[in-house]
């Protein structure tokens, strides 16, 4: 019996290898203009789903990881990309909300999701990264221009 | 009393110039939000051209005003009115919706 059960779970995991997304990279139109320290940290932690530098590790080639990675970078570089960070810039409002979103969710601890967290031991912040962060996110909000 | 209201007419033309300005390079639209969904639902914009979109929300709660094509993200709050800047848009069909009602209509925005 337990003999079956390993059987199906590998054939459905060698079926699931069918089911293949790209592993895509478009090209960087306008890179976030940030100071060098707020920078290292978000590229450490964040760019890889919102930006279009997104590393890749070999286990986003494996279903179901690769699934997983596949709607995370998708769905984070149409939330945020900083990578396209002029086209935000063009609205002051979308801009402010932006930032004040970064700010939010570096306060709260809900980004980056506690499973890349687990994953990626590399994309951890210092506390002095972390409020490099929230430091600039504050300034930048504070000096964005209030419009309707 | 003629020359107050003279300095103070001159003084509302000088601060209304940077807003004519503005008005006059970018074309202006308006979409409101009432009853769950967006009203027009299809706008028809001029291709290559700046654009102005103001959202009205009249409904009684707040509204995100989102479009991912547009890279655009705004929330507006019950009975308040935002403008959408938009650069000259290349002909297409843009989608928005508003992200805290997913179940409400979505809207386009076709520029030609």
């Amino acid at each position: 019996m337990r003999a079956r059960i390993v059987a199906a779970m590998m054939l459905a995991l060698t079926g699931a290898q069918a089911i293949r997304f790209e592993r895509s990279s478009p090209p960087v139109k306008s890179d976030l203009a940030a100071p060098p320290a707020v920078d290292s940290a978000l590229r450490q932690a964040c760019y890889d789903c919102h930006s279009n530098e997104t590393r890749w590790p070999w286990y986003t080639a494996v279903a179901p990881a690769s699934w997983l990675a596949h709607y995370d970078v998708v769905e984070g570089r149409r939330r945020l990309n900083f990578s396209d960070w002029r086209a935000y810039a063009y609205d002051p409002g979308t801009r402010l909300q932006k930032l004040d979103e970064i700010r939010r969710l570096v306060l709260s601890g809900e980004m980056p999701p506690w499973y890349y967290r687990a994953l990626r031991s590399d994309t951890h912040w210092t506390e002095a990264q972390r409020e490099d962060v929230l430091r600039w996110t504050a300034a930048e909000i504070a000096a964005q221009p209030r419009m309707p | 009393m003629n020359a107050i209201v003279v300095l103070a007419a001159l003084l509302g033309l000088v601060l209304a110039l940077p807003i004519v300005a503005r008005a006059d390079d970018s074309a202006a639209s308006v979409v409101r939000f009432q009853g769950n969904r967006f009203e027009p639902a299809e706008l028809v914009v001029k291709a290559g051209a700046p654009l102005q979109l103001r959202v009205v929300n009249a409904n009684p709660d707040a509204i995100e005003f989102e479009s991912f094509e547009l890279n655009r993200e705004r929330v507006v709050q019950p009975g308040q009115e935002i403008v959408v800047y938009l650069p000259p848009l290349d002909p297409g069909t843009y989608k928005f919706f508003d992200d805290f009602h997913r179940d409400a209509g979505e809207g386009t925005i076709t520029a030609r």
